[in-house]
């Protein structure tokens, strides 16, 4: 059973989004705003916080803050205001993933779920895990996982596809570990999105284009045959 | 040619040099006539001289302005400084006859030019010193533009520098600055504030129709939803686009082509991209808007796009062909404007908010891009993306 907390000043979005997440099994509390949030997060242990970042009482992103240096529960904000920028400040103020409203219920629904396979097993606590950082480089190369994009040791920003992102997003926290192409299917799973063998190699390929990686000897990420696919590097921060 | 140009230019240096050399000249002339005109007359004069010399006292016009006179013939006519009877005594002849027609042309040269000079370096200063409080201006309402943009403080004049009209014009300009930033803010606020009120009920809404899955109704209207949070989104775009400057750097355009058609044929939809990789100048999170706007186009109206990335000069050309039914010659300058749809576009399958072409031809433009459309000879429509190239 998944606990869920959901933080929203409008009580109708309260109630309708304690319904609906209850029809997937989750157990719903909801706080209307910041002090009740503090409150129930004290008084009881939660496996997700649905936040709004607009409370009456208190900025979403600093009860964001407070959340992942207190009880270190991964945070999904919600926002109607849907800037570019917030949800970058919102990321980087410790959230787990970010949603703008007005949502599809069942995309909450799968963040919650991606959020509590990202954070480990659920129901337990996130524990000491650090909060992954923005920027990760390797070879000369520095990833920026917000923007999305790749920065060549030349300086030249070099966009990421949803697929590339969740790929790389894969191989930079398992560097120097071979990674079978069911792992790579299960790491970048997403919503909406079929991952299969084929789309895992057409993935890697475009990847290994885009990093001047040549297909025939690579070097940032080979091939083993017949187990999968090696990140070859050392990532840094 | 454009030094020519550029040297041509009015400046308050060359008004004020025009304006000095203008009046002493003038006022060299002036006076001069004056006095040889009194000289000419018979009446007047230290010794009261015969009238028949007033001509050779003309002639001397002919050397003006050059003052003071050179020293004149014993027998010729006293020079004007000698009619107030308490300058030098008259200088000998300097060469015989030529005294007669002035000073020798060196000499005159040297005297013209040292004038220039001074004149020269008296507007230099004087246009230094009188423009500089509209330096200022120019400088403060440049600055003002970018702090707009960036949302920071307005730059202030100072109120108690320069002359009356000086101060007065910066505290015009101060009270015109905050002015603005507080319009500048009210209208982000009031952005922020629609879209918020407007997000939060469709939200509810939404939520409501989760209880109603199965009403062929509450589908439409989740799509109806949908419709209006990305009209609100493109509302939202419009002004952000006037309001954030992002730092331009270079991006390989071929990547991103790539990047956003593989996104959309995750999602089903049908693109190829060609060329080669191409490397642009550009402001990357508004050039995504940009081809996402321009792909979302093609998609909308012809289903299936091509994409092409080429070097041409040193422009970085992006062309995105459709199959689509193309756009009426007419009306090809007329869809970048904000609201404006194509006529036969004008329901609710292909509808669209009207303000995409507008906000990826205004965020081109804001990174030195070009935009164009034009209709393809096969059938479809071609959207042309020129960068600068890096």
């Amino acid at each position: 059973m998944i606990r869920c907390l959901v933080v929203d000043d409008d009580s109708e979005i309260r109630q309708g989004l304690q319904a609906f997440l209850e029809r997937f099994a989750m157990q719903v509390s909801v706080a209307a705003d910041g002090r009740q949030m503090r409150q129930l997060l004290g008084a009881s242990a939660f496996d997700v916080v649905v936040l709004d970042i607009m409370l009456p009482d208190a900025s979403g992103l600093d009860l964001c803050r407070w959340i992942a240096q207190q009880h270190a529960t991964p945070v999904i904000m919600l926002t109607a205001q849907g800037d570019p920028g917030s949800r970058i400040v919102g990321l980087e103020m410790g959230a787990d993933d970010y949603l703008g409203k007005p949502f599809e219920p069942r995309e909450l629904v799968a963040r919650i779920n991606a959020v509590l396979r990202r954070a480990g097993k659920v129901g337990a606590p996130r524990g000491a895990a650090p909060q992954p950082s923005r920027q990760l480089r390797f070879e000369g190369w520095a990833f920026d996982r917000l923007l999305r994009q790749l920065i060549s040791p030349q300086q030249v920003v070099v966009a990421l596809s949803g697929a590339e992102f969740r790929l790389l997003s894969a191989f930079v926290e398992r560097p120097g570990r071979v990674l079978s192409r069911d792992q790579l299917i299960e790491l970048t799973r997403a919503p909406g999105v079929e991952v299969n063998d084929r789309s895992v190699d057409l993935a890697v390929s475009r990847l290994r284009q885009k990093l001047g990686d040549s297909p025939r000897e690579p070097r940032l990420i080979r091939t083993l045959r017949g187990e999968g696919y090696l990140f070859d590097v050392k990532v840094s921060t | 040619m454009n030094w020519l140009k550029r040297s041509w230019r009015d400046t308050l240096f060359k008004r004020l040099f025009v304006l000095l050399w203008v009046t002493l000249v003038g006022s060299h002339f002036l006076a001069f006539s004056l006095v040889m005109s009194q000289i000419g007359r018979p009446d007047v004069g230290r010794d009261g001289g015969p009238a028949r010399e007033a001509p050779s006292a003309w002639s001397r016009l002919l050397i003006f302005p050059s003052l003071p006179p050179m020293g004149g013939r014993a027998d010729g006519p006293p020079p004007p400084r000698e009619l107030a009877g308490d300058g030098p005594p008259p200088q000998p002849p300097p060469q015989g006859g030529r005294a007669e027609r002035g000073l020798p042309g060196w000499l005159l040269a040297l005297d013209y030019g040292v004038r220039m000079l001074i004149i020269a370096l008296a507007a230099w200063l004087g246009a230094a010193w009188l423009s500089r409080p509209m330096r200022r201006l120019s400088v403060a309402a440049h600055g003002l533009g970018e702090a707009l943009q960036r949302d920071a403080a307005p730059p202030r004049l100072d109120e108690s520098l320069g002359t009356v009209e000086v101060r007065e014009a910066a505290q015009v300009f101060n009270q015109m600055a905050s002015q603005l930033q507080e319009q500048f803010k009210a209208r982000g606020l009031l952005v922020a504030a629609i879209s918020h009120d407007l997000r939060t009920p469709l939200t509810r809404m939404r939520l409501r129709l989760e209880t109603l899955d199965h009403e062929p109704a509450a589908q439409r209207c989740v799509a109806d939803i949908h419709e209006m949070d990305a009209l609100i989104e493109s509302v939202l775009q419009v002004f952000r686009g006037a309001h954030a400057s992002e730092a331009p750097v270079s991006m390989d355009v071929l990547a991103l082509a790539q990047s956003l058609t593989d996104d959309l044929v995750e999602q089903g939809h049908s693109l190829t991209v060609q060329g080669e990789p191409a490397l642009a100048r550009v402001q990357p999170t508004a050039l995504r808007r940009v081809l996402g706007n321009l792909l979302g186009n093609a998609l909308r109206y012809g289903e299936r796009a091509e994409v092409t990335v080429a070097l041409q000069g040193d422009r970085v050309l992006l062309s995105i062909d459709d199959r689509g039914p193309g756009i009426p010659e007419a009306q090809l300058e007329s869809v970048f404007q904000p609201f404006f749809r194509v006529e036969s576009s004008r329901n609710r399958a292909t509808g669209g908010s009207g303000l995409g072409l507008y906000i990826a031809s205004d965020l081109t433009l804001r990174q030195g891009g070009e935009l164009r459309l034009s209709n393809r000879p096969e059938g479809g429509l071609r959207a042309e993306l020129r960068l600068r190239r890096a």
